[in-house]
């Protein structure tokens, strides 16, 4: 465990951070450490977003590598309807490879 | 006079933002702003979520904004993120709760860091007792009917029924009125008020709508139902399990069993517990504020001398370790909805058995065992090891004793307060779909006139705003 990355949510007042082995870890698995560590399963009624604090910009892609010692903002909203949350992706373990037209989302069953 | 505007930044309108419990019932906090001041009403968790999902969705606002932070009452829908925001966030508001409630949320604040303690720390994330305890000393308390006015904000606290310390707040900010009622009762039981109707006219009601358009089994028949129930239930050699939350109704059922056991003497040998950490702290509370509670308590306190809540027949266990499980008893233990802890083990270890009794006697939320042995499953998933599964064999009744209010009670008070706006919270989608409704068909009549009544439904993180273009009027009248 040498390597960290550094969070916050959006309406907290300190940095909170994950420990892991490697270089960086996708936005993937980084949703789905920050949902553990904050025991939020079942999460069938949010959204989870992570955001740059540089430049405000959201990290879209769940395969994006987020290098270790970075700083990301974490941001919790509703889902537009229960049971839809994103977050229930993460714990199920299906990150999403590529976005290839709304409502057209190809999924990655290897963790299966 | 009034427009509802979705775009409009204007001074003169009201915004509404709802955090939690906004068609839903848990994690209850909304905010008012109104003339660049902003007030929150309640900062609970949801009991059918965990860790920090259970928390109002706090990312989606600036709580530095928060110039004063009300909590209606102590229960933990209501106010079981308090120190989460208090030390946790920027929130660099005043806090405001009545006595009993202060009292009280320390206690079952406490209770609740435990409790959520259990199994690696789930409140580590949330906060901690160092947490609980740094919040509780900056907390300031409010009196039943005093008003305080602090920045150009003023509130007076009512009673609201409900629970021991619940209060509706009446808030005034720039001549617009606005009344938030929490969870609120109107039928006089055993020992509080009912809720008041406040004096003043509200422009907004923020209401509760738990129960839509229900309508309540009249309390004398729940009485009875509940007793013939738990009498049958341990002459037959059964227990029965009365889930409850630690305070409240649970000091309520004790007050309606301690009375039939003193009329049955058959029942004389049959223990009645409450079992929780917090019993014999909560009793000392409820004790202290005798005085605070309705006529009726207060007479007997003062002219017989008695305290209504030295039971004679009810004896309080801490833990479970200490109670002797040999034969028919009833037992009250907490929490109400059956999640984890005392009520849940003891679910379990008495589920299998037919001669037992399971009566539900709150409201139950979405998510919790409670809402779900109400269908009567056949087997019920351990809580600690969810693939081990155990027959449901106990009857399972339910009995509201729920100190909200029905339809009737709901309306009739609405009416008394009669306000032209009124927005809907605590409810989940469907009741308080149909209570919109059926207030709309009500006030049908009243359309593109001057008493036109506009019923709002917000979901969490919704943004309503209301305009009032007739503010000078409003405050020229209130004045
Ligand atoms: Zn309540
Ligand atoms: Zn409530």
């Amino acid at each position: 465990m040498s390597s960290t990355i550094f969070y916050r949510f959006k309406s907290q007042n300190k940095n909170s951070k994950i420990a892991f082995d490697g270089t960086g870890l996708t936005v993937f698995d980084l949703k789905k450490e920050i949902i553990n560590i904050n025991k939020m399963a079942p999460a069938t009624d949010f959204n989870l977003s992570l955001s740059n604090p540089d430049t405000d910009e959201e990290y879209k892609d769940d395969n994006q590598v987020i290098p270790r010692s970075s700083f990301v903002i974490a941001r919790r909203y509703p889902s537009s309807r229960v049971g839809k949350g994103n977050a229930s992706r993460y714990i199920a373990g299906k990150p999403r490879v590529s976005k290839t037209g709304r409502g057209n989302l190809a999924w990655d069953n290897h963790n299966k | 006079m009034i427009s509802v505007d979705s775009k409009s930044d204007d001074n003169e309108s009201l915004r509404f933002f709802c955090l939690g419990g906004g068609n839903e019932v848990g994690r209850s906090c909304h905010i008012i702003e109104f003339k660049g001041k902003t007030v929150m009403f309640d900062a609970g968790v949801h009991p059918g979520f965990s860790g920090l999902n259970a928390l109002p969705f706090y990312d989606e606002y600036d709580l530095s904004k928060v110039d004063i932070l009300l909590i209606s009452h102590f229960h933990l829908d209501h106010a079981a993120s308090l120190p989460y925001v208090m030390q946790h966030t920027n929130f660099k508001g005043r806090v405001f709760m009545t006595h009993p409630t202060k009292a009280i949320f320390r206690w079952i604040l406490g209770d609740f860091v435990r409790i959520t303690s259990i199994g690696e720390g789930v409140s580590a994330t949330v906060y901690n007792d160092d947490d609980l305890a740094d919040a509780f000393d900056r907390i300031e308390t409010i009196d039943y009917h005093s008003t305080l006015e602090i920045d150009g904000i003023k509130f007076t606290a009512y009673h609201a029924g409900h629970v021991l310390g619940a209060a509706m707040f009446f808030v005034e900010i720039g001549g617009l009125k606005v009344l938030f009622t929490g969870d609120y009762s109107r039928v006089k039981d055993r020992h509080l008020y009912s809720a008041e109707v406040p004096p003043e006219k509200p422009d907004v009601l923020i209401c509760e709508s738990t129960f839509g358009i229900a309508t309540f089994e009249n309390r004398e028949e729940a009485e009875n139902r509940l007793t013939r129930l738990v009498h049958g239930a341990v002459s037959n050699g059964g227990r029965v399990l009365l889930p409850t939350f630690a305070l409240g109704r649970a000091q309520e059922l004790m007050l309606v069993l301690d009375e039939y056991w003193s009329e049955n003497p058959d029942l004389e040998n049959i223990e009645i517990y409450f079992c929780s950490a917090l019993a014999r702290k909560c009793m000392t509370v409820y004790k202290t504020y005798v005085n605070m509670m309705n006529e009726e308590i207060r007479r007997r306190f003062k002219t017989e001398n008695m305290n209504p809540f030295n039971f004679k027949y009810i004896k309080t266990l801490r833990s479970l370790e200490s109670f002797e499980d040999f034969g028919p008893c009833v037992v009250i233990a907490s929490p109400g909805m059956l999640q984890n802890g005392t009520s849940r083990e003891l679910l379990e270890r008495w589920a299998p058995d037919p001669r037992n009794a399971l009566i539900i006697t709150g409201y139950s939320v979405e998510g919790t065992m409670a809402k779900t042995i109400l269908t009567e499953p056949l087997e019920i998933p351990s809580s600690n090891n969810p693939d081990i599964m155990i027959p449901r064999r106990l009857s399972v009744d339910e009995i509201s004793f729920a100190a909200h209010v029905d339809y009737e009670q709901n309306s009739q008070f609405i009416d008394l307060v009669s306000p032209k706006n009124i927005i809907l919270v605590h409810g989940e989608i469907n009741p308080m779909g149909r209570l919109k409704s059926a207030l709309l068909s009500k006030y049908a009549k009243f359309r593109k006139t001057k008493r036109e009544v506009k019923v709002f439904t917000p979901r969490n993180c919704d943004d309503l705003r209301i305009q009032f273009q007739g503010m000078r009027v409003a405050k020229a009248l209130g004045n």
